[in-house]
């Protein structure tokens, strides 16, 4: 393992290591726009020069492995005054539109202008003038006046993706990021490119002139989406809600995690999952029944009459879904709940109606990102038996938590018939559906930004996410709604927190003993006896690399 | 893509040769290209696509490399090609009425082909023929000492 000095500081590195990751460890931040650690070396933005003793001229620390006995400096005046050069370069075409360019506050041209630059403007022509405001595809909207070619996202497409969508044409300062001719940005990984784009050339469309960064909360999370669970950061916007029309998530961002989902997320869990937070079909009060319609009851009340269901009918004539888009603390507070009452009959496996594909990367075909909790918690019953239970009229009570029977891949006549039976329907969920209208009783429960918890995701990694937002209106976690109903038959929930009933989970179910908030981390833990598989490897990355070089 | 754009067996070989000719094979991309343009004209996109799959290279890459060469026609180009030199010595030399006179002569502007198809026009940087200003290029060969003159007998020459 070489050893070197980096600024009269010795390490000792894995062999293969770069100059800029062996700084890094010693919190030395060597500034780069083109290297980054997922994608090949391309040596082009030119910005990551340092002094290496008894080397004549600066050397790029992106290209330059870690040798024995190398000399590095960092911050010699050779290497600032190179520096400096350099971000005028960048920036000679750049347009100076910061104020109108979501990128601000988190732009890597004005960060390293502040820390490496701060020279005296020589540029007195005409600035190149490229195009602006394009849309490459859904998501992602390129500026090229922006852009300092450091092809990142060229090299993600061609590397990570392996779709090849984009080129850098033309030459000398014509020289532009585009899309081959024809071609759109519709791959499922597109999002990416935003993530790595270290200037505002490419900005999100779903989050463009939205809120300004800096007035962005952040809190750490997994997605929802699908069965991998790929770890993200929820940015929330609590501080100017009116710059926003009321939407509360602005943004959902990777977070990086070497085993579940490396640097990335797709573009279903960044797009398609924080709707629900902010959609106008959410559930924001408990409603009860007067006559036909729906109306706003006290939680007490509401609390009383299900605690009332589960109880009166016997064990035979209750039957609970569960969903596997539940938190292991709500399952566990469900399972308790349901040994509290006698119930028996539980099951969480609705089939959708069109069962969806995953790809071949991230994302799973199993939408849903908490089927091996539901599993291991013991709620894993026969879904479609109590299905025919409520249309034989043998459910006087039936208890539904996210699922809208009424699109699932059932019979919408068997469901009809069903519903139609069942005396007592109880809805838990966060957005009205058609079976919510039906429910005698409506339990709105807060979506995963606005509470914590843990999921368990397809290789039987439990991850934590946290809470990014209050609960809309007066929803309530499903653990906390349920310990609620566990109070009313007479039990005791084990504490005010989900971590309580995380920790009732540890000691209940073998799979998870042992296990505590502070040990799942921030990076997750396999339950007892799960094999970590790693983060899949990218498609760019399977073919044999020699046939192309 | 289109249906015509595809080499001859031959051509296949001779792709294969110079792939092997270089430690990776995309160092065959240039002269690849040109054999393209001499077979099918001009490179159309359905020609940058179909050269990629010789390389297994996204067609966004060979896009990157016939943009940024000058050599390379990315529209549809003349029988002939003429390029007229406009870098210093042949400017110092009268380049300037040299190319004013071409236009004239064929009715076009730089960069544009001629109605009948037979001569695109071109104004270029320096072709090392600087003791013979002013000098154009006419397809592979080198005119020299131009004058207005010389000119006319070149072009009536170009069928």
């Amino acid at each position: 393992m070489p050893k070197l000095i980096i600024d009269d500081r010795e390490i000792e590195v894995e062999a293969g290591t770069n100059l800029i990751e062996a700084a890094r460890r010693l919190g030395i931040e060597i500034p780069h726009y083109c290297y980054h650690p997922a994608l090949s070396i391309a040596g082009q933005c030119r910005l990551c020069m340092v002094d290496i003793e008894k080397t004549p001229r600066p050397t790029i620390a992106c290209n330059t492995l870690a040798a024995d006995g190398m000399v590095v400096r960092t911050d010699t005046e050779r290497v600032r005054e190179t520096r400096r050069s350099i971000m005028e370069f960048h920036l000679i075409n750049h347009p100076l539109d910061c104020p109108v360019c979501d990128q601000a506050g988190e732009c890597w041209l004005q960060i390293y202008y502040m820390k490496h630059g701060l020279y005296d403007p020589r540029m007195v022509d005409e600035k190149v003038h490229k195009p602006k405001a394009v849309p490459l595809g859904p998501h992602v909207i390129l500026d090229a006046e922006r852009c300092i070619l450091c092809s990142r996202c060229v090299r993600f497409c061609d590397e990570i993706t392996d779709t090849g969508e984009l080129g850098i044409f033309n030459r000398g300062d014509h020289s532009e990021l585009a899309l081959f001719p024809g071609r759109d940005l519709t791959n499922n990984y597109s999002g990416n490119v935003v993530d790595i784009c270290p200037v505002g050339a490419l900005t999100d469309r779903d989050f463009r002139f939205q809120v300004r960064v800096w007035y962005l909360d952040t809190a750490r999370s997994v997605c929802p989406g699908c069965a991998r669970g790929c770890n993200i950061d929820v940015h929330v916007n609590r501080r100017r809600p009116h710059h926003a029309e009321g939407r509360r998530v602005a943004r959902l961002k990777p977070r990086f995690n070497p085993d579940v989902n490396a640097w990335w997320m797709c573009d279903v869990g960044r797009y398609d999952q924080h709707g629900v937070v902010d959609s106008p079909g959410r559930l924001p009060v408990p409603l009860g029944r007067a006559g036909a319609a729906q109306v706003e009851v006290g939680w007490e009340e509401a609390v009383a009459a299900v605690a009332d269901a589960l109880r009166a009918h016997g064990p035979e004539a209750v039957a609970v879904l569960a969903s596997p888009h539940m938190a292991n603390e709500d399952l566990m507070a469900l399972r308790v709940v349901l040994e509290r009452a006698g119930v028996r009959q539980v099951a969480f496996r609705v089939p959708p109606a069109a069962p969806a594909d995953g790809d071949d990367f991230l994302l799973r075909a199993d939408r849903t990102p908490n089927v091996r909790g539901a599993e291991l918690i013991g709620l894993d019953g026969d879904a479609a038996a109590i299905l025919a239970a409520a249309r034989a009229g043998r459910l006087r009570a039936l208890w539904v938590f996210d699922h809208d029977l009424t699109t699932a891949g059932w019979p919408a006549a068997e469901v009809a018939e069903a519903l139609g039976r069942v005396e007592t329907l109880i809805y838990a969920g966060a957005v009205a559906s058609a079976t919510s209208a039906r429910a005698r009783w409506v339990l709105p429960t807060a979506t995963w930004v606005e509470r914590e918890g843990t999921l368990t995701n397809f290789e039987g990694r439990v991850q934590r996410f946290r809470t990014a937002l209050e609960p809309l209106g007066r929803s309530l976690p499903a653990w906390e709604l349920l310990g609620r109903v566990l109070a009313a038959l007479g039990g005791t929930p084990p504490g005010p927190r989900a971590e309580h009933w995380f920790r009732a989970l540890a000691s209940a179910v073998p799979a998870f003993a042992g296990m505590t908030y502070r040990t799942v981390g921030d990076g997750g833990q396999m339950v007892a006896g799960a094999v970590p598989g790693g983060a899949p490897v990218p498609p760019g990355r399977r073919a044999v690399v020699g046939a192309a070089g | 893509m289109s249906a015509a754009v595809a080499f001859s067996p031959e051509q296949l070989a001779e792709v294969r040769r110079l792939q092997a000719l270089y430690p990776d094979r995309r160092g065959a991309l240039l002269p690849v290209l040109h054999m393209a343009q001499d077979t099918f004209g001009w490179i159309s996109l359905d020609v940058e696509a179909y050269v990629a799959g010789l390389f297994d290279l996204s067609p966004a890459h060979v896009h990157e490399v016939v943009t940024f060469y000058t050599l390379y026609f990315r529209q549809p180009k003349g029988r002939h090609v003429v390029a007229v030199c406009h870098n210093l010595s042949c400017h110092l030399a009268g380049a300037p009425d040299i190319l004013r006179h071409v236009r004239e002569r064929l009715g076009i502007d730089v960069g544009e082909t001629s109605d009948d198809g037979r001569v695109t026009l071109q104004s270029v940087e320096c072709l090392c023929a600087c003791e013979a200003a002013p000098m154009m290029q006419v397809d592979d060969r080198y005119e020299l000492h131009l004058t207005p003159e010389t000119v006319d007998r070149i072009l009536e020459e170009l069928r």
